[in-house]
């Protein structure tokens, strides 16, 4: 693959809105700023008191379902761009009937986890 | 190709710094309309002591940012914590590169353009998750969490929400949508996909973490969701990026479905800044409108409504292009 400039311009921009958006304000923030040292100042927010446990600790399953649904769901989609490209000049019924198949399977996944409970709260997912 | 013309480098410092530009005049002008709109909304006059009308409030906000000190919470990776709101401003900027704001007022024609900005906005969702989860506190946890399978739910609709205009077009090319659409408001494509329009902009307002979908960083219940231990400036870069993408989901919807530069009498960039400030104005609207919706409410809005709606739209779209 040789590079175009495109590339290169991606990579311009990213480095300068790292630099322009974020490493001037911190640089300019670390000379204006105060730097107070506390013995309690660094302590994580939890209303006040002193946290109960570490934040890292196991955490609900609830949002793990949705995690796996859209990996599913997107990679899928994503298999329409290359055909949605292509699709105004193909001929007949034939692309239609096929993009018919592939969606409906892909929309047959949803109905399949809504009638296993994923989508309901709180959560009784029968497996 | 590189050995081609270095035209094309001016062209892309050129672009650069004009980014930047309106990038920032963007974020203080937008930070400024909204607490007007919302004083507006709430009868009040909103920021009215800095300058004429409050003028210079977003300025004396940077520098109020700026002047607090910035500190990492105890127990927190320091590296992730303070990459995390450069990671989210970063991308926001590459995706200025293909949008065309006018006929000749555009970076980069390329083929991919639709599909570089969609890319390049989901990295946000990677600059959330890392906020959440470094900060060392429960409230950035659970926002993370939050954020991260509402960007993950929303990205679906959003992209079938895409697709019947790219089988409309044919191209990924943003100038060549703007171009297939005519001047006059019945020739834009939110005539033939106003179901596309009202679910693509749903989706947006939720990838942008906008109220009424602002669980993320749900004030009243997770004091502010991810970026609870910011202090100064990682706050106001997150919230930089914030109206970065506004700015962007704005330009997008403005390119797709409203006809983009192109507009009645004369075509040009004014139309398309026009555009935009219409639709970023209505997404400040609806902030200070609708009550934030519950968590469940919200993936299910996604789930059991946008994304079936959005199969069958789709569905039709293709039945009509084949007929």
């Amino acid at each position: 693959m040789s590079l175009s400039w495109l590339h290169i311009a991606i990579i311009f921009f990213f480095i300068q809105g790292m630099i322009l958006f974020a490493v001037i304000p911190f640089i300019l923030s670390y000379f204006l700023s105060p730097k107070v040292q506390a013995k309690e100042l660094r302590m994580p927010y939890e209303c006040g008191m002193v946290p109960y446990g570490s934040a890292w600790g196991r955490f609900g399953i609830n949002y793990y379902f949705y995690a796996l649904l859209f990996l599913a769901f997107d990679v899928d989609v994503l298999y329409l761009f290359p055909v949605a490209t292509y699709y105004t000049e193909s001929p007949g019924y034939v692309p239609f009937i096929k993009l018919l198949i592939f969606i409906v399977i892909l929309f047959a996944s949803v109905i399949y986890f809504w009638k296993k409970g994923v989508f309901s709260w709180p959560k009784k997912i029968k497996i | 190709m590189i050995e081609a013309i270095p035209t094309q480098l001016i062209i892309i410092l050129v672009g650069l710094a004009a980014t930047m530009a309106f990038v920032g005049l963007n974020a203080i002008l937008l930070v400024y309309l909204e607490r007007k709109v919302a004083g507006f909304i709430h009868r009040r006059p909103g920021p009215y002591e800095v300058g004429p009308h409050g003028i210079l409030q977003p300025f004396a906000d940077g520098l109020k940012l700026v002047g607090k000190q910035i500190f990492t919470p105890k127990g927190a990776d320091s590296v992730l914590f303070w990459l995390a709101p450069m990671i989210s401003m970063a991308p926001a900027i590459v995706c200025f590169l293909v949008i065309p704001f006018g006929p000749n007022v555009l970076i980069f024609n390329t083929n991919v353009g639709l599909v570089l900005i969609l890319a390049f906005t989901g990295i946000n969702v990677l600059a959330l998750c890392i906020a959440g989860w470094t900060s060392q506190n429960k409230y950035a946890l659970v926002g993370a969490a939050r954020g991260v399978s509402q960007s993950v739910a929303y990205e679906i609709p959003l992209l079938l929400a895409v697709l019947p205009i790219i089988f409309m077009t044919g191209t990924f090319n943003l100038y060549d949508i703007t171009l297939g659409q005519g001047a006059w408001p019945w020739q834009w494509f939110i005539v033939y996909q106003p179901v596309a329009f009202v679910i693509f902009f749903i989706c947006a307002l939720a990838e942008t973490n906008r109220a009424p979908f602002d669980l993320p960083e749900a004030e009243s219940e997770l004091t502010a969701g991810f970026h609870t231990e910011y202090s100064g400036m990682g706050f106001a870069l997150f919230f930089l990026s914030e109206y970065a993408y506004m700015v962007i989901a704005a330009c997008v919807t403005a390119v797709l479905f409203l006809g983009g530069f192109q507009g009645p009498v004369v075509s040009g960039w004014w139309w398309f800044l026009a555009k935009v400030y219409i639709l970023l104005l209505i997404m400040i609207w609806i902030r200070w409108t609708f009550p934030r919706v519950r968590f469940d409410q919200l993936l299910n809005i996604c789930w059991k409504w946008l994304i079936p709606l959005a199969i069958i739209n789709l569905l039709i779209t293709l039945l009509v292009i084949a007929l």
